[in-house]
C-alpha cells in the first residue's frame, strides 16, 4: 500500500486556490497549439473544458458516444445548480456552500477541492448568463433561486426542470463555435476503448467508430476523460442507456486507481418500477421536495386509495424525522428512510415498493398555476410515465441508483496518478464525499471543465517532457490489437444469453447486496455471484450482426457489461473493505440506534484508491488520508 | 414488481430496415406479444429486439439514450406521425397504453434528404451541429462574463426564450415537414438567442449564417404549413419561424457586405 | 448569399406578390359584382378601367409579380420535393395532421396559373368591338363586355371550369392570405388565430363572389 498524494497546495483554505494558480507555469499563448489535447465525453464538463482549452488556443479533440455532443447524460438534470452568489440575502458565501457540501459529503471528501468548488460556483452562473442560457428570473428581471436537499439558503439557479439541458447546450454551444473557428475536431459516435500509455503517461486513446465499426487510433500531448458515471452498473437507474463507465475502467486497467468505488447514490425521489421490461428509471427533481411532502400510512399494508387517508392516519415521516430540514433531508438519508418504511410495510401502490410524494397541500396554499409554473414539465412527464395526473393524486416514488461518487482519483489538479490523464466532472471521485448535495452535480461538471483543467493541464504541459509521438508508435500498435482481439472475443462467443440478460443478472445483484445498504455477508455473497456472472458472460454470451460495416449496438453493449461486472465486484469489494457508514454508503452493522450512518473516522478518514493488479488478483488499496482543518469533523445531523 | 395497470397487448409491427445508407430497405412484419401496456414504446421494441436476437435475427436499430423525453435522441415515425400519435411527447415517452390490442403499428425511420438513414430507423443528424456551428451561440469566452445580474432580462423575455430553447433537437420538424425544411429548429435558436439581451449583439450575422447553412444542407423551404410544430415534442412556436422570417428580412438589409 | 437566393428571401417575396394578387383578385371580384347591376354600369366599369392609360401601368406589375410568384413557387416546390424524396407510408394523422391545403398550393397554383392565361384569351384579348361586341352607354361607344361574358357562360362545361377553378382560388388563399403574413414575419398569439380566420373568410368571400357570376349568368340571364 502506497500513500495518496492529493498535492493540495499550502496556505489557507481560502487562498489555496489563487495561489496555486500563481505558482502554476503557463504555457506560452503561441505554443499551445503546439499541444494536442483529448477530451473524451462531451457532458457539461467535457463540453465546457473543450470550448475553453481551445478558447486558449489548444488543438483540441473531441470524443463521443452520440451522434451529436449535445446528446450527453448530463442534458437530463432537472432540478437546478448550486452558486454561492447570495443573491437572496438569506446568509449564504462560499464559506458556507463548502461548509453544506463538505457536511453533506459525510466528510469524505477532499477539503481544499470543495472550497474551490465553492470559490468558483458564482463564476459559472455569470458564464452561462452571458451565453444566453434561460436561467428562471423574477419580475425585476433579476434571477431566481430555490432550494435544494441538504441546505438551508436558497442558491440553487433553475431553468424550469430542465436546468441541465439549457447549461449543456450553453456548453455545446460554446464548443461548437470552437469547432467552427478550427481549434475542437469533433468526432461522433465513436466510443474510447483504451487508453495508450507511453513511458508512464496517458498519449492517447483508440476508439471504435459506432458507425462503421473501425477501430481508430489518437494520439495527443494529455488526455481529459469527462465520461460520466457508472450508475447503469444497477442495470435499472436513472442514467441514460448509454451512460457506461469503459472509458473509465479502460484507463484503470491501465494504471488509473479507482476511488472510492462504493460511494454510489440512490437517489429518492424516482418513479417505482413497474414491470421487468423496464429499461430505465426517471427521477423526479428533487426540488420536487421544496413542496412537495413525502408520506406513508400510519398502518401498515393500508390499501386505501390516498385520498381516504386522513391527515392524522399519514407519517410525514420526514418532517417527523427531521424537523429542521423536513423534506429537504440529504438524498442519502431520505432515500434510507423510504427504505425503512417501505420495508416496515408501509409502502404504497400495487408493488408496496413506493412513498407518496403529496402537492395536495402546495396545491392549496399556492394554487395549481404556481405549482405548474414551478414543476409543469415535471407533473407532466410523471403522467406520461404511469398515466395517474400528479395535481389530484399524489406521485409514488421509490429511490434508484443516480449518481457515483466514485470515480477515477485524481488530484488537486485533477489529474490522476498517471500524469496527463485528467478526470473530470462525474468520471472523478473528487467533489462530493460520500454523498453528494441537490444540484452540486452541474457545479462540478462546469467548473472542472470551464475554470479549474485549463489551468491545470497548462501547467502539466509545462512541467512534463512531452517527446512527439504518434500513432505509429509501438503501443499504439499494440493497444490497437489489444482492442481488435477483445471485440473478436465478444463476437466469438455466440452463446445464448443477451448483454441485457446479463446486465439485468449484475443489476439484481448489486442492488440487492450492493444498494442503498450493505452488509459484510451479503457484500461477500454478491462478490460470488459476481464472478458466476462473469464466468457466464465470457461463455455464454450472444452478439448478433457483425463487428464492421455497420451499427451493432449489442456489441457496443457487450463491452460495456464486461465492464460493469469488474466494476461491480470492486464496488463490492471496497463496500466490504470500508466498515463503517457514511453518506450512500451505508453498512447495516454500523449504524446509531435511530438507524443513522455511524462513521469510524479514526480508522476510516481516507479515500480509498485501488490499483488493478491484472485478472488474476485483487486490487491493491491505497490511501489517501483527509484531514478537515476547516470543517470540524462532526456527527451529521438534520434533526 | 407490478405498476399502476397490469395488463398487456399483442400488436403486429411493420418495421423499416435497411442495412446502412447505400442499401434500399423495406418494411418487415414483427409479432409483438404480450407487451405490457405500463412499457414505453422503445420498451417494446426491446422485448421484440431481444426475441429476435434469440432467434439469430439481427435486431431493430433505433436511437434512444435518455429515456426520458430530452437527450433528443429517439427518432422514428410511427403510424405516420413523428414520434407517434400523442402531442407533446417524445418516442421515449410514448407508453403502449396508448395503443390498443391487436393495433398493427407501422414504424419508419424519420425522412428527409438532409437525414440520411444510417441503418433501420436510425438517422443521421449532424447536419443540425453544423448550422450551430455557423452561429447557434454567444460568442463569449469563458472568463469574459460580467456579474449575472448586471443586466436584468424581463421575466416574460426570459420565459419566452425558455420556451424556444427547449428544442431538444431531435428532428422531427423536419421529419414532418413535407418539404424536409429545418426552419423550426433554426428558428428555435435564432429566437432563444435574439430574446436575450446577451445574444442580440451578433443576431443579424447569425440568423444570416445559420438559415444559409440550413439551405446549404439541402433542407427544404418553409410554406407555413406548421406541421413542424405540431410535431413538436417540446412545442416549440410556430412563432420562432414567423420571428426568424422578420428578423432575417432586417437583417438581409442591413448587411454592410 | 443574396436575398432573392435564400429561402426565407424568396419565400418573403412569395408572400408579398401573393398578397398583391390577393388583393387584385378582390378588387377584381367587386367589379364583377356589377353583373347585378345591369349591363350599362357592367361596360361602363370596364371600360373606365381599360381607358385609362394607368392600366398599362397596374397590368405591367400585375404580370411582373405573377411571372415571380410563378418562377419562384415553382423553384421552391422542386427543390422541396428534392428535400424530401421518400415519402412516408403513412401521411401524418390525427392532432398531428397538416393543414390540408396546405400541401397542394402548387397543385391549385398551377390550376390557377392555366385558369388565367385562358381567361385572358377568351376575354382580355377575346371578340371586341370589331366583332361587333359593341354599345353605347351616356353617349359613348365601347366594348359591350357584359354581352361577351352572357355568350361565353351559356356553355356548361365553361361555366364548370370556371367554377372549379374558382374553388381552386378559394383553397389557395385559404392557406395563402395567412402565410404570407407569416412569411413576412407577422405573428402575435393574440392576433394570428383571428388572421388565419379572416384568410378562411377572404377565401370563401372572393371565391363566392367569382362563382356567382358565371351562376348567375347561366341561370338567369339570356344571350341576345
Amino acid at each position: 500500500m502506497a500513500i495518496l498524494d492529493g498535492k493540495v497546495p499550502p496556505g489557507s483554505i481560502e487562498e489555496k486556490w489563487t495561489n496555486h494558480k500563481f505558482n502554476m507555469k503557463l504555457v506560452n499563448p503561441s505554443n499551445k497549439r503546439k499541444f494536442t489535447l483529448i477530451v473524451v465525453g462531451t457532458g457539461l464538463a467535457g463540453s465546457s473544458a473543450a470550448a475553453t482549452l481551445a478558447e486558449l488556443g489548444y488543438n483540441v479533440k473531441v470524443f463521443c458516444i452520440h451522434e451529436s455532443p449535445r446528446r450527453a447524460h448530463s442534458i437530463a438534470a432537472q432540478g437546478g445548480i448550486n452558486a454561492a452568489k447570495n443573491y437572496q440575502n438569506d446568509g449564504d458565501s462560499v464559506h458556507r456552500l463548502f461548509y453544506d457540501t463538505v457536511k453533506g459529503g459525510d466528510f469524505r471528501a477532499r477539503e481544499a477541492n470543495v472550497h474551490r468548488l465553492a470559490e468558483i460556483s458564482p463564476n459559472i452562473i455569470d458564464q452561462c448568463v452571458a451565453q444566453g442560457v434561460p436561467f428562471a428570473r423574477e419580475y425585476g428581471g433579476t434571477l431566481s433561486n430555490r432550494s435544494f436537499g441538504g441546505a438551508q439558503v436558497s442558491r440553487t439557479f433553475y431553468a424550469r426542470g430542465q436546468t441541465g439541458q439549457q447549461l449543456l447546450i450553453g456548453a455545446y454551444q460554446a464548443m461548437m463555435r470552437q469547432v467552427e473557428a478550427g481549434g475542437v475536431q469533433l468526432y461522433t459516435r465513436r466510443e474510447m476503448l483504451e487508453l495508450v500509455v507511453i513511458d508512464g503517461a496517458a498519449r492517447g486513446i483508440v476508439t471504435r467508430n459506432l458507425r462503421t465499426g473501425e477501430i481508430e487510433s489518437h494520439a495527443g500531448d494529455g488526455v481529459i476523460l469527462a465520461t460520466g458515471g457508472y450508475g447503469n452498473v444497477f442495470y435499472l437507474s436513472t442514467n441514460a442507456k448509454q451512460s457506461n463507465a469503459t472509458a473509465i475502467w479502460r484507463a484503470h486497467k491501465k494504471g488509473a486507481y479507482f476511488g472510492n468505488p462504493c460511494f454510489t447514490q440512490i437517489h429518492p425521489t424516482c418513479i417505482p418500477v413497474s414491470g421487468d421490461y423496464q429499461s430505465k428509471l426517471t427521477l423526479m427533481s428533487e426540488s420536487l421536495r421544496n413542496d412537495g411532502r413525502v408520506w406513508v400510512p400510519k398502518s401498515k399494508g393500508d390499501k386505501r386509495s390516498p385520498e381516504q387517508i386522513s391527515d392524522d392516519e399519514r407519517d410525514y415521516y420526514l418532517e417527523r424525522v427531521y424537523p429542521s430540514f423536513g423534506n429537504l433531508a440529504p438524498r442519502d438519508v431520505s432515500s434510507r428512510q423510504a427504505k425503512f418504511r417501505v420495508d416496515e410495510g408501509r409502502g404504497v401502490g400495487p408493488s408496496g415498493q413506493a412513498v407518496y410524494l403529496d402537492f395536495r397541500d402546495a396545491i392549496k396554499r399556492l394554487g395549481e398555476h404556481v405549482v405548474s409554473e414551478r414543476y409543469g414539465n415535471l407533473f407532466q412527464m410523471y403522467e406520461k410515465i404511469t398515466g395517474e395526473n400528479p395535481y389530484k393524486v399524489p406521485m409514488r416514488i421509490y429511490p434508484a441508483s443516480h449518481y457515483t461518487m466514485g470515480g477515477l482519483w485524481v488530484d488537486y489538479n485533477l489529474m490522476s496518478n498517471l500524469p496527463g490523464l485528467h478526470v473530470l466532472g462525474e468520471a472523478n471521485f473528487s467533489d462530493h464525499g460520500a454523498n453528494r448535495l441537490g444540484a452540486s452535480a452541474l457545479m462540478q461538471g462546469l467548473s472542472d471543465g470551464y475554470f479549474v483543467i485549463p489551468y491545470t493541464i497548462g501547467h502539466y504541459l509545462a512541467s512534463a517532457a512531452l517527446p512527439k509521438i504518434t500513432t505509429d508508435h509501438e503501443a499504439f500498435k499494440a493497444t490497437r490489437s489489444d482492442v481488435e482481439a477483445r471485440v473478436a472475443k465478444l463476437m466469438s462467443i455466440k452463446g445464448s444469453c443477451t448483454a441485457d440478460d446479463i446486465h439485468k443478472e449484475l443489476g439484481h445483484i448489486m442492488w440487492e447486496y450492493v444498494g442503498m445498504s450493505r452488509n459484510s455477508d451479503g457484500l461477500k455473497l454478491a462478490i460470488e455471484k459476481i464472478g458466476k456472472v462473469k464466468e457466464r458472460f465470457w461463455n455464454d454470451l450472444r452478439v448478433p450482426g457483425e463487428a464492421t460495416g455497420t451499427v451493432n449496438e449489442e456489441l457496443e453493449k457487450a463491452g460495456r457489461v464486461a465492464d460493469f461486472i469488474e466494476l461491480g465486484e470492486l464496488m463490492a469489494r471496497d463496500a466490504l473493505h470500508r466498515d463503517e457508514s457514511c453518506g450512500g454508503h451505508f453498512r447495516e452493522e454500523y449504524q446509531t440506534p435511530d438507524n443513522e450512518a455511524q462513521r469510524d473516522d479514526a480508522n476510516f478518514c481516507y479515500v480509498a484508491g485501488w490499483e488493478w493488479k491484472g485478472d488474476a488478483r485483487p486490487q491493491e488499496l491505497h490511501k489517501e488520508s483527509l484531514t478537515f482543518e476547516n470543517v470540524k469533523l462532526a456527527t451529521r445531523s438534520y434533526k | 414488481m407490478g405498476g399502476a395497470s397490469q395488463s398487456t397487448i399483442d400488436l403486429k409491427l411493420k418495421v423499416w430496415r435497411q442495412k446502412d445508407a447505400a442499401t434500399g430497405g423495406r418494411f418487415e412484419d414483427y409479432d409483438a406479444t404480450g407487451i405490457s401496456t405500463d412499457a414505453s414504446f422503445l420498451e417494446m421494441l426491446d422485448v421484440v429486439n431481444q426475441r429476435l436476437i434469440k432467434g439469430g435475427e439481427d435486431p431493430i436499430a433505433f436511437d434512444h439514450d435518455c429515456r426520458e423525453g430530452i437527450c433528443g435522441s429517439c427518432s422514428m415515425v410511427i403510424n405516420g406521425n413523428p414520434h407517434g400519435p400523442e402531442r407533446s411527447t417524445a418516442t421515449c415517452q410514448l407508453h403502449m397504453r396508448k395503443f390498443n390490442d391487436g393495433d398493427t403499428i407501422v414504424v419508419e425511420p424519420f425522412r428527409a434528404n438532409a437525414f440520411p438513414v444510417i441503418k433501420d430507423l436510425s438517422v443521421d443528424r449532424t447536419s443540425f451541429d453544423e448550422i450551430i456551428a455557423v452561429g447557434g451561440y454567444v460568442s463569449v469566452n469563458t472568463g469574459n462574463a460580467p456579474d449575472a445580474n448586471a443586466l436584468p432580462v424581463p421575466k416574460v423575455d426570459a420565459d419566452q426564450a425558455f420556451n424556444a430553447a427547449a428544442c431538444i433537437g431531435c428532428g422531427a420538424c423536419v421529419a414532418a415537414c413535407a418539404n424536409g425544411s429545418a426552419m423550426l429548429f433554426v428558428g428555435a435558436k435564432v429566437g432563444h438567442l435574439a430574446l436575450l439581451p446577451q445574444g442580440r449583439s451578433e443576431h443579424n450575422e447569425r440568423v444570416l449564417a445559420m438559415m444559409d447553412k440550413m439551405q446549404e444542407l439541402g433542407f427544404g423551404n418553409c410554406s407555413n404549413t406548421g406541421a413542424c410544430a405540431v410535431a413538436c415534442p417540446k412545442d416549440i412556436s410556430f412563432e420562432n419561424i414567423v420571428r426568424m422570417n422578420r428578423e432575417y428580412a432586417k437583417a438581409s438589409i442591413k448587411k454592410r457586405t | 448569399m443574396n436575398y432573392l437566393k435564400s429561402s426565407i428571401g424568396r419565400k418573403q417575396l412569395m408572400g408579398l406578390t401573393g398578397l398583391i394578387w390577393s388583393g387584385f383578385v378582390l378588387s377584381h371580384m367587386l367589379g364583377n359584382l356589377l353583373i347585378f347591376a345591369g349591363s350599362d354600369a357592367y361596360n361602363k366599369y370596364s371600360y373606365a378601367l381599360t381607358s385609362n392609360p394607368l392600366l398599362y401601368l397596374a397590368e405591367a406589375g400585375l404580370v411582373v409579380t405573377l411571372l415571380a410568384h410563378v418562377f419562384y413557387g415553382l423553384k421552391l416546390k422542386f427543390e422541396n420535393v428534392e428535400a424530401r424524396q421518400t415519402r412516408y407510408a403513412m401521411p401524418t394523422n390525427g392532432e398531428k395532421a397538416a393543414r390540408f391545403q396546405s400541401k397542394w398550393m402548387a397543385f391549385h397554383g398551377s390550376l390557377i396559373l392555366v385558369f388565367i392565361i385562358y381567361h385572358l384569351i377568351t376575354f382580355k384579348y377575346g371578340p371586341g368591338v370589331e366583332a361587333g361586341y359593341v354599345t353605347t352607354v351616356d353617349g359613348v361607344q365601347m366594348r359591350d363586355l357584359h354581352r361577351l361574358i352572357v355568350d361565353v357562360f351559356q356553355s356548361p362545361a365553361y361555366v364548370f371550369g370556371y367554377v372549379l377553378c374558382m374553388i381552386g382560388v378559394g383553397f389557395h388563399l385559404s392557406h395563402g392570405f395567412y402565410s404570407a403574413f407569416a412569411s413576412l414575419g407577422f405573428y402575435h398569439p393574440k392576433y394570428s388565430d383571428w388572421l388565419s380566420k379572416l384568410g378562411y373568410v377572404y377565401a370563401v368571400v372572393v371565391a363566392a363572389g367569382f362563382i356567382s357570376q358565371p351562376l348567375y349568368v347561366y341561370l338567369f340571364a339570356e344571350a341576345r
